[in-house]
């Protein structure tokens, strides 16, 4: 990005005007054509094909294509004098997924260990904003939730996994309530409903700007106090573990952040419910994740012959701040360009509807900053305006009282969006595809489970908004349940059967043992190596 | 929108005892990560929502804490971060209560320290979000939980408040106790009421393990 040819900072905000005459954008004659040239999905050097695997001879993004055909971090000789716990179910991460999978589980009687990678509740799911999708207005029904999360997703979704998370829909909500979540209320009591982009009907509900924050605080809060639930936290899964031959997962090795001592886990369910990616920084992308977003789940199924999907399917959302520099990709939300904020290049003109869906936006941004249209601060990063003191122009008021998390963001760096645009650039967002799973959550491996943002299938090749906080909590408990019907006995022996087939498919198919995955924490955080 | 050309001034602090040279305008997270500071874990969202990066700050003698990812570096300053805070000593389920009428009873039983404070301010000084913890506390004690609980919608859940209580009321507990019961026992939409209805009688009208749901032929490439 810094060798594109932009517009300085100062000079961009010296000619900015929030009075300017506008016109309205262009036309947009060909969105394929803009996809095709300027979106990381379809831009060819960005895709690879796997090689080993599940899904050998599938597309797969480039860089995480490298880490699901990478050696595993440890070997047998890293599990001698290993302490074992065993547990009748195992979950892996602590979000949204992995909290409502223990609490489930729970419910049904079981012993539950659930394993984070940081702090409970450090997650994807605590930052949402906007809301969750369910059809409760008389105008709406589940079949019409159920059409538009299958064409938001280019009808490639698998309609049985749509079907069964529009259908839970209700009873989530229900669900959520009862274990003490709020929710924002019209006086006659209803709950208050939003439309967003790809809906036919008002299905946002929502608690504020902060539904993310409020879920996951009654869930984290659930969790720890859940009498059957243990947690263990600073200790990343870096691998699953198997039976003799290498077909069942049996169970998972963690490795302690604090002291680097491995711990092995012997059940007979274990739940995949680790999140998604964004802190890959695929394609060179900023980010709105998690520091924990690396895409552990998704190595850790591949590596233990569990199909994916649509693994070369990524949501880059047009709104990442670009300055201030700490807050870097993360989100600007949807809602203020609904509420009618426009788009600006660095010359000040329109130059896409901006309420078109997500991906074409982006493409159109990237295609505004790579024709040296777009603004540049000092770093070389590049971004585009979003046009806020407009907004704040035609509607005083609205940004404070509508986006109070956004002006307090701001106002630590000294920033008023009500008098300055906002410089902004599509940010890796959210990963669409996942682990395949059926309408339990099972995977195609007998004892894993996947659920939230590592499975895939629900969303097709895009999602559309308040549907991932739906799904995470639907799965998460019907793998939960399911999860608890295991009858067998458990594991009599745990192994590493499968690192050692995957080693050797590797070493067939020519790929050197060079890498390690997962990748646990990104360098900068891991490796001192942090720069700006 | 500020210049930033003025990054480039080196900021010197200190980091869990390591020296740190940083610019100006990093985050006390990015300073530590720019100082290669080991094992700084407890981080997450990076915009101060998680409530995981607690630290201590020494400015002379002045003490304070905050979260890391919303303190910028300063000349001079010692920082800290901070264990976790302790799981808390209170225990309850939600689905443990059944009857409205006796929850200020079940609350006392459950946090019995909540009426003892002693007004000392450190949980309203040390919160991050400039929450009125004390206040809210004594709203709980008196059962006006719907508007004790109101007060913590900001909570971002670091605990930091329990960690400064001399009284270990745990108020960040409190505070959730507070808003968890507010829905569970007051929060009955009826949008949401009808929809479930309207389902449970479809599904009654079905045979077990029956979708009433059909997937129908949708428009195709409708989304381009
Ligand atoms: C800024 C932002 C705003 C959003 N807004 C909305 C919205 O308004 N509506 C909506 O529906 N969706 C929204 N989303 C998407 C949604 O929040 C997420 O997709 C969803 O919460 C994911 O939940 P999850 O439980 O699957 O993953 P997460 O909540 O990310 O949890 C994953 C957990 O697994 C842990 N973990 C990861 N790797 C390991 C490992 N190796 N070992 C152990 N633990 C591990 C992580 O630390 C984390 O605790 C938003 C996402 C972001 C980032
Ligand atoms: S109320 Fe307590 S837990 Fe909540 S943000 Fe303030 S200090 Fe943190
Ligand atoms: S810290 Fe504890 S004792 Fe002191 S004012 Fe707050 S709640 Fe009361
Ligand atoms: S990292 Fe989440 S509050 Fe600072």
């Amino acid at each position: 990005m810094s060798m594109i040819n932009a517009m300085p900072l100062a000079q961009a905000r010296a000619l900015y005007r929030p009075d300017a005459d506008i016109g309205p954008p262009p036309e947009l004659a060909d969105p394929l054509a803009l996809l095709n040239a300027f979106h990381p999905d379809y831009v060819s050097s960005s895709v690879a094909k796997l090689a080993v695997g599940a899904n050998a001879g599938d597309n797969c993004q480039r860089e995480l294509a490298e880490l699901l055909q990478a050696e595993a971090i440890i070997d047998e000789a890293d599990l001698a004098g290993a302490p074992v716990t065993d547990t009748d179910v195992l979950i892996i991460g602590g979000g949204g997924a992995g909290c409502a999978a223990a609490l489930a589980a729970a419910e049904r009687g079981a012993r539950v260990l659930l394993v984070t990678k940081l702090r409970l509740g450090d997650s994807n799911t605590v930052m949402a904003e906007g809301g969750i999708q369910v059809a409760i207005e008389p105008d709406d029904s589940i079949q019409r939730h159920i059409e538009d999360t299958l064409r938001g997703g280019h009808d490639i979704g698998n309609p049985a996994l749509v079907a069964a998370m529009a259908e839970d829909g209700p009873d989530v909500i229900r669900w959520l309530i009862h274990e003490g979540m709020q929710f924002e209320q019209e006086p006659s009591g209803d709950l208050c409903t939003r439309r967003a982009g790809g809906m036919s009907a008002a299905r946002i509900v929502h608690c504020r700007d902060y539904t993310g924050l409020e879920m996951m605080r009654v869930l984290r809060e659930a969790v720890i106090q859940h009498r059957s639930i243990e947690v263990w936290e600073q200790s990343p899964a870096v691998e699953l573990l198997s039976n003799e031959i290498g077909q069942k997962c049996v169970g998972a090795v963690f490795k302690s952040l604090a002291d680097g001592r491995f711990r092995m886990v012997r059940t007979h369910s274990v739940i995949l419910a680790t999140g998604g990616l964004g802190r890959l920084h695929l394609n060179g992308f900023p980010t709105s994740n998690h520091l924990g977003a690396t895409g552990d789940g998704l190595v850790l199924a591949y590596r233990m012959g569990a199909r994916l999907r649509d693994l070369d399917s990524f949501q880059y959302h047009p709104t990442g701040l670009v300055y201030p520099p700490h807050l870097s990709g993360k989100l600007v939300t949807e809602g203020v360009r609904a509420a009618g904020a426009q788009m600006l290049n660095a010359a000040g003109q329109r130059f896409i509807d901006e309420l078109l869906p997500r991906d074409i936006v982006s493409a159109a941004i990237l295609r505004e900053c790579q024709e040296g249209r777009g603004i540049r601060v000092d770093d070389g990063r590049v971004g585009v305006w979003l046009d806020t003191p407009r907004l704040e122009r035609s509607q005083p008021g609205l940004l404070e009282r509508q986006f109070p998390k956004l002006l307090a963001r701001a106002r630590v760096s000294g920033i008023d969006p009500r008098l300055d645009p906002l410089l902004i650039h599509p940010t890796l967002h959210y990963q669409n595809g996942g682990v395949v799973i059926d309408v339990n959550g099972a995977t195609t491996v007998p004892g894993l489970y996947a659920v939230g943002e590592v499975a895939g299938g629900i969303h097709g090749r895009n999602r559309i908004m308040g549907n991932a906080l739906l799904d995470i909590i639907s799965f998460g408990r019907r793998a939960g349940v399911a999860a608890t019907s295991q009858r067998d006995r458990g594991p009599k022996k745990v192994t590493l059967e499968h690192v050692n087939r995957a080693r050797r498919e590797l070493t067939l198919a020519g790929i050197p043992l060079t890498h390690e995955a997962p990748q646990i924490l990104p360098d900068y955080a891991a490796k001192g190596i942090w720069n700006r | 929108m500020t210049n930033d050309s003025d990054n480039s001034q080196t900021i010197n602090l200190t980091i869990n005892g390591v020296a740190v040279a940083a610019s100006a305008a990093m985050t006390l997270v990015e300073a530590a990560w720019h100082g290669g500071v080991p094992r700084v874990t407890a981080v997450s969202c990076l915009e101060s929502v998680c409530g995981s990066c607690r630290v201590l700050l020494r400015r002379g003698k002045e003490v304070t804490v905050n979260l890391a990812c919303q303190t910028f570096v300063e000349e001079g300053i010692e920082a800290v971060f901070l264990p976790p805070q302790v799981p808390p000593l209170h225990h309850y389920e939600i689905g443990d209560f059944t009857d409205g009428w006796n929850i200020q009873a079940r609350f006392h039983e459950i946090f019995p320290e909540a009426s003892h404070c002693r007004n000392c301010h450190g949980c309203v000084r040390s919160c991050p979000k400039g929450i009125d913890v004390e206040g809210a506390i004594a709203l709980a004690a008196a059962g006006h939980f719907r508007d004790a609980g109101e007060a913590f919608l900001e909570c971002v859940m670091c605990e930091l408040c329990d960690s400064a209580c001399p009284e270990l009321i745990a108020p960040a507990h409190v505070g959730l106790f507070c808003r968890r019961i507010t829905a569970h026992f007051h929060l009955r939409p009826p949008n949401l009421i009808y929809r479930l209805e309207e389902q449970r009688k479809e599904k009654a009208g079905l045979a077990a393990g029956e979708s009433h749901y059909t997937i129908s032929p949708f428009v195709k490439g409708g989304s381009r």
